[in-house]
């Protein structure tokens, strides 16, 4: 499924009413990757968490496809997010106590019956293609790297056409960040998925079609398009 | 349309009522489960979170555990006194004794809890002895006793009425010999003198040398009578320096008839008429200024439905008490869902419903109290065992109680309600800021 991205005049505040982001204009095309750097507390999370619908407190429109997850009730943005996008995180929030197929598969647990043999197939194919031990044994042994590959596999299970990446190599080692690199940006490009990832890291960042720079809660960069 | 209803519920069973009554006390529990997990798989999840804190989970399941036992294990307790006492008393079918308590004589007579009262005189006796409606007449002679044993004097035929056939050895047919009660020490054979009055009070030395041999043993009759020592009424009149209740003619006579004329006096009479409806004649017929005539059972059944009360009271503590535990325990649920809450969040995040949160949470909680519960049930049986034991050594009262329907609708109730509380923590997890708690 393509999905243009298409972001206007986007504001999103605190629940107390501070304003954290501001965002008059941007747009990515279907199957695009993109970074965004910037310093911490720079608004480069939020502004990922809003494109995913998380912040509830938001103004604007946050347009994929058709879709405004702006103008959205909580259940419908986790509707959204439950068909289209596919988040990966910084320490991999996995949950220790399942085996790697469990925490690739978690979708299963709330998606309708009609979907889960097939979200199981994805998540299998996935953890497969990006060796990460099979047997039944739980994540709590995992190394780093095979942490984060089981994260990246849970976010592709249920075939999403958007992955949001919160600093995905920040807790790995240099050589297993660049193995993971290889690993997100080579499949996010052969399922043609956008990708929108946050990061300080180089290596992740110049293999982007285009860096974006978020400074004090704006995008530098956006009205250039680059 | 209730009428009918009210018609169809009694014509059902007791055992089919009892099951429908768990099953209607379960249907909340059952109904809010299926409501909140419906179309949802959170069973994997609940389980990693009952994985990740189950010191803390084992902790909380050993608390409803223990209050569910508790609360259970005394209240089928009571049940198990109520029928305990209630059989100790069966063969006591109508006392005759001088007014008084009924109540005093009621645990003099029947449970051995020996009082002063007033002496009854041979005329009396006589006059209910050969009275056309009455089977059987017997003084039943308290106060004397050889160390934690009562020493209880009576004719042959009461004991025979009271125990049956004997265990071993003989009746008593000489003043002198003595039949045990079946938790005596003494063996058949042994020799030992009565002492006046009974525990701390009694005097060791005021029958001195008047030996009693044991020549008989009853068998067990679940009573306090286990632990007495029955004698011929004649010893007892004897060792304390009175006539023996019969002529010098007859004076080495064992049991029934009495001459009035040396019949030193009983405390009481056990009477048992030979029509059941006699009972009531009699008891009519003995209650008068001389004379009071009670049923112990009826007695009983005054006690007991004064318990009655209490047992409701006690009911209502005891699942105010095992609510109180689980809503301690669901608070420390709330606390502990902060330590997961960003779990949660990841799930939010990854698109779950609010209510799928909402169900892992709450299938979490409820598992705790099923857990709980069921091994509640286990706690309450070994309670039930070790207060019964506690209660039959302390009172030779034989109480065999187990759980029954009342304890599980009891369990039950508390499953249902105790699920409807879990709602609340799951609502507050449901509730929590997915960005907040992520970045946690």
């Amino acid at each position: 499924m393509s999905l243009p991205l298409h972001v206007s005049d986007l504001q999103v505040s605190t629940p107390g009413g501070r304003v954290l982001l501001t965002c008059t204009q941007f747009q990515a095309a279907p199957g695009e990757v993109i970074g965004l750097r910037g310093p911490s507390g720079a608004g480069k999370s939020t502004f990922l968490f809003a494109l995913a619908g998380l912040h509830a407190a938001m103004t604007g429109h946050i347009r994929w496809g058709d879709t405004d997850l702006a103008q959205l009730s909580d259940g419908a943005r986790a509707a959204f997010r439950r068909n289209h996008i596919g988040l990966i995180f910084q320490d991999f929030l996995l949950f220790e106590e399942l085996s790697a197929l469990g925490n690739a598969s978690l979708a299963t647990s709330f998606n309708p019956a009609s979907k889960r043999r097939s979200i199981i197939n994805t998540a299998e194919r996935f953890l497969k293609s990006l060796n990460v031990p099979a047997e039944a044994r739980t994540v709590d042994s995992f190394s780093g790297g095979e942490r984060q590959r089981t994260a990246i596999a849970r976010a592709l299970a249920h075939d999403p056409a958007i992955i949001l990446a919160d600093e995905p190599t920040a807790s790995l080692d240099r050589k297993t960040a660049d193995g993971l690199i290889e690993d997100l940006i080579g499949l996010t490009r052969a399922q043609k998925k956008t990708l929108v990832a946050v990061s300080h890291d180089p290596h992740l960042l110049e293999r982007m079609d285009r860096v974006i720079d978020v400074e004090d809660g704006r995008l530098q960069m956006e009205a250039a398009g680059v | 349309m209730s009428e009918a209803l009210t018609d169809l519920w009694q014509s059902l069973s007791p055992l089919a009522q009892d099951i429908l009554w768990l099953a209607l006390l379960l249907l909340p529990a059952l109904a809010t489960g299926l409501i909140v997990t419906w179309g949802f798989r959170p069973g994997a999840l609940a389980g990693a979170l009952l994985w990740r804190f189950r010191w803390t989970n084992l902790t909380f399941i050993a608390l409803i555990a223990i209050s569910i036992g508790i609360g259970v294990g005394l209240i089928a307790q009571e049940r198990g006194l109520r029928k305990g006492t209630a059989r100790a008393a069966e063969k006591f079918d109508l006392i005759v004794a001088a007014p008084g308590s009924e109540i005093t004589m009621m645990f003099a007579a029947v449970y051995l809890q020996p009082s002063d009262v007033p002496l009854l005189g041979g005329d009396i006796y006589n006059e209910i002895a050969t009275h056309a409606d009455v089977d059987l007449a017997a003084p039943i002679a308290f106060g004397d006793s050889y160390l934690s044993s009562p020493v209880v004097g009576t004719t042959p035929q009461f004991v025979t009425h009271l125990a049956g056939e004997l265990a071993e050895g003989r009746m008593f047919t000489a003043s002198g010999e003595a039949v045990a009660g079946s938790r005596v020490e003494l063996q058949i054979g042994e020799t030992f003198e009565p002492a006046h009055g009974m525990g701390d009070s009694a005097e060791e030395d005021a029958h001195a040398g008047h030996a009693l041999k044991i020549v008989g043993r009853m068998p067990p009759t679940g009573s306090p009578w286990d632990r007495a020592i029955l004698v011929p009424v004649e010893s007892v009149w004897e060792v304390h320096g009175l006539t023996n209740g019969h002529s010098p003619d007859h004076k080495t006579r064992i049991g029934p008839p009495f001459d009035a004329d040396y019949f030193p006096g009983t405390p009481a009479i056990l009477v048992h008429a030979n029509e059941l409806w006699a009972n009531y004649a009699l008891r009519s017929e003995f209650t008068r200024d001389d004379t009071m005539a009670f049923f112990p059972g009826a007695v009983l059944a005054q006690l007991h439905s004064l318990m009655g009360d209490i047992r409701q009271i006690m009911s209502v503590m005891a699942v105010l008490t095992q609510v109180l535990v689980t809503a301690g325990v669901l608070t420390g649920l709330i606390a502990l869902a902060r330590l997961f809450a960003r779990r949660l969040a990841l799930l939010r995040a990854l698109g779950a419903p609010g209510r799928f949160v909402f169900a892992v949470v709450w299938t979490y909680a409820a598992t705790l109290i099923v857990l709980g519960a069921a091994a509640g049930l286990g706690a309450g049986w070994i309670a039930v065992d070790v207060i019964s034991s506690i209660v039959t050594s302390r009172t030779d009262i034989l109480v065999t109680a187990t759980l029954d329907w009342p304890e599980f609708h009891l369990i039950a109730g508390f499953v249902s309600l105790t699920m409807l509380l879990a709602l609340l923590p799951a609502f507050m997890a449901m509730s929590r800021n997915i960005i907040t708690d992520l970045r946690a």
